[in-house]
């Protein structure tokens, strides 16, 4: 009981600090997954067998979790948003607001306890029915209350195939690589020349898509071949190596001559005069820093062109994507192939007398997961209709690997509330905290300090969360590997790993006690 | 069966097999014994395929292994219960012994070696959901062992079995060493506990620093004045 209460205090906690940063609607989202946090928790505890065990399980849970976030939300409307020079919203709307946030979360806490009395078969369906409720309303309740969170949600979901594709390399076939956004940005780049008018190419978005992941595939063999005979920190360098290679190559593809060697360099080495032929002539294959604008966008019947305004053809666009990946990723991970990257993980030596072939299998989990961030390549070129070497810069293999780090190596589930969790943070959160420490400061300490402008100025611009967001992201992984090595959600191997532990503990004491 | 013909293998560049020619024949334990050093896991891992020899052959019948990259001396049917084990440490019991079938698509053939290991090795059949990296040595000696039968090989390889294992757990070990051959399986077994290899095997092969020096069946090696002195700890 008393790790129940410890549990939804801390939600309730994280959650408050939702509804605290954002104020108003916020609680509304911030209630539901809440409501989805604590219920997954206490489903996954519980212990029920009928439904009024279930409902007293998880009676006083949620109730802590509820009156806690009703109380910061209340807080923020009518003291810190005050404070922070926001006008708090009218007595109405926050009665509405809290009162859907709050019913959000009683009402998913308490239908995830009470699915343990369904039939296990049952227990899926449910849950199914429940995430694609979720999945589906979100875009709507966030239009309804005005929040405009879709847009960067949309963000954190590309980020998210991105890290699914990584995790493919990384958690199932153990290579670390740390120039994945090459492929982003190959996937990215390949959207951009078929479908714009740099070079008035304008193919359907739909046949693109296709075209850049498996573009983004193949660089995957050709990057992979030279290097995976390579074990661990070498391949992490070469790959560093890479990831840096690509973007400035994309920058300076601004003039590209094709000429045939042998007519054009080889014979003149002999002073033998021919003509050189060429195949191509100073063609801006890229555009440099420029980048490539606008590219073309899909079109559906019915909603017609996907357009900037209307982010929710695109949100469903994009879990479409995600669930097609999900959905491959898991029969690999589940085929042959994925039972070989296992053994591959594990002890290389021993898979390759298992009749295992190290380098074709290392080489297939490169290529496959290049080719699903030539997915995600191709989904941000056109949502965001234009593309710039800046944009796949190292970083971004870096936060991709912290989010399947986060999330936990190798557990598909893990590794999407990794991405989500880390793009939330980076592309909602740290924008609130900057508004709500600019507030802050400009109520409190600020004024004192008119005195001396420079003061203020630094004060000012230093108290800005965004400049330290690597700090941040660094920050959050080395406690995680402190605290939770094996990630938010560790993979069911682990689990069943601790639990044969203590099956075998609890053996050897029975063994001991008889003899 | 298998033959090796005048193999040099080297680590760079120290010698480290200078010559070994030996020979396993259908349906034989043939033993390889020789103290530390001698050169008799390095023989096990350029029949593998783990290392090339400089020169010299490694025939299976008419089929030259040395030249094939060692996933592929896997597939052509030689089996290794490595030193150390190598068993994957977070894959279940189960999931280790269908690693071991990795290169096999008959599904029931792969069952019935199944049941075959498990009757060979109880003790695994109890673990089965157990990972890898949590059994006693006894239980991962076992694993290696019935991992390696699971590809159904035409040769076990099997090297130190006996390492680290109580002397209960050792006789164990060797009994079924006995009851695989019985069922059909060459095996070429290297040992450092000369005595119980001996005693189980056909043939043996005596290497020293990298050389055969002495081969004979194994009843007349155990009479071999030599090997007593060195290898069976005989005054």
């Amino acid at each position: 009981m008393n790790k129940h209460i410890k549990t939804s205090i801390s939600i309730a906690l994280a959650a408050g600090f939702v509804a605290f940063l954002f104020g108003g609607w916020a609680i509304v989202v911030a209630g539901g997954i809440a409501g989805l946090g604590l219920g997954y928790y206490l489903f996954g505890q519980s212990k029920a067998q009928k439904w009024q065990d279930s409902i007293k399980e998880a009676l006083l849970p949620t109730l802590i979790t509820a009156v806690i976030l009703l109380a910061l939300s209340i807080f923020q409307n009518y003291y810190v948003a005050a404070a922070i020079g926001k006008k708090p919203i009218p007595f109405n709307t926050m009665l509405q607001a809290n009162a859907t946030g709050i019913g959000g979360l009683i009402f998913f806490s308490f239908a995830l306890t009470l699915m343990h009395i369904l039939p296990l078969r049952w227990q899926r369906i449910a849950q199914i029915v429940l995430l694609t409720f979720v999945v589906i309303s979100f875009p709507f309740i966030d239009k309804f209350t005005g929040l405009r969170w879709t847009a960067q949600v949309i963000f954190a979901l590309i980020f998210t195939i991105l890290a699914l594709g990584l995790n493919i390399v990384v958690g199932f076939a153990g290579l670390l690589d740390l120039g994945y956004a090459a492929f982003f940005a190959i996937g990215a780049y390949t959207t951009g020349i078929l479908s714009s008018p740099q070079h008035g190419i304008f193919l359907n978005f739909w046949l693109v898509i296709w075209i850049a992941a498996g573009v983004a595939g193949i660089f995957g063999l050709i990057l992979g071949a030279p290097t995976l005979p390579l074990r661990g920190d070498y391949l992490a360098i070469v790959t560093l190596g890479f990831g840096e290679i690509v973007p400035v190559l994309f920058k300076n593809l601004i003039k590209v001559t094709i000429q045939e060697p042998f007519t054009c360099w080889i014979l003149p080495l002999f002073r033998i005069q021919t003509s050189c032929i060429t195949f191509m002539q100073d063609v801006d294959l890229t555009a440099g820093e420029k980048g490539i604008s606008p590219i073309g966008r899909p079109i559906l019947p019915i909603i017609g062109e996907f357009q900037s305004n209307n982010p929710i053809p695109w949100y469903f666009l994009i879990i479409a994507i995600i669930l097609l990946s999900v959905f491959l990723i898991q029969r690999l991970r589940d085929s042959r192939m994925g039972r070989a990257w296992m053994a591959i993980r594990e002890d290389e030596l021993a898979a390759s007398q298992m009749g295992i072939d190290p380098v074709r299998t290392k080489l297939l989990a490169f290529a496959m997961g290049a080719t699903f961030s030539g997915f995600a390549g191709a989904f941000y070129g056109a949502y965001v209709r234009g593309i710039f070497p800046s944009v796949f810069d190292f970083s971004v293999s870096i936060i991709v690997l912290c989010m399947v780090i986060l999330g936990g190596l190798g557990n598909i589930n893990g590794v999407i509330v990794g991405g989500m969790v880390i793009m939330s943070a980076d592309r909602l959160f740290l924008p609130a905290l900057k508004d709500f420490l600019a507030g802050l400061l400009k109520a409190t300490i600020l004024p004192a300090l008119s005195s001396n402008p420079t003061l203020r100025a630094a004060v000012e611009q230093n108290a800005n969360p965004i400049l330290y967001r690597f700090l941040l992201f660094g920050l959050t992984l080395v406690i995680m590997m402190a605290v939770r090595p094996e990630g938010l959600i560790p993979s069911a191997q682990r689990k069943a790993e601790l639990r044969s532990d203590e099956e075998i503990a609890a053996d050897q004491a029975a063994a001991e006690a008889q003899a | 069966m298998l033959e090796l013909t005048d193999v040099h293998t080297y680590y760079g560049n120290i010698h480290a097999l200078k010559g070994i020619s030996l020979k396993v024949d259908d349906g034989e334990i043939v033993t390889l014994i020789g103290s530390n050093g001698a050169g008799k896991t390095t023989t096990l891992r350029t029949i593998q395929g783990l290392l090339r020899p400089r020169s010299g052959s490694i025939k299976l019948d008419d089929l030259e292994l040395h030249k094939l990259p060692s996933h592929q001396v896997a597939a052509k049917g030689i089996a290794q219960s490595p030193e150390g084990r190598m068993i994957f440490p977070r894959m279940s019991v189960l999931e280790n012994l269908e690693m071991g079938a990795y290169a096999r698509t008959d599904k029931d053939g792969i069952q019935q070696d199944l049941e075959r290991v498990f009757g060979l090795f109880p003790r695994l059949k109890e673990r089965i959901k157990q990972k890898g990296g949590t059994l006693s040595g006894g239980e991962q000696q076992m694993l290696a062992m019935g991992r390696a039968l699971m590809a159904r090989p035409r040769i076990l390889l099997l090297d130190e079995p006996s390492m680290g294992l109580s002397p209960i757990l050792v006789d164990l070990i060797f009994d079924t060493i006995v009851a695989i051959n019985k069922e059909g399986t060459t095996i070429l077994l290297v040992e450092q506990n000369a005595l119980m290899a001996l005693s189980i095997a056909h043939r043996g092969y005596v290497i020293q620093t990298g050389e055969i020096i002495l081969t004979d069946n194994a009843a007349k090696l155990q009479e071999n004045e030599m090997v007593q002195k060195s290898y069976l700890g005989v005054e």
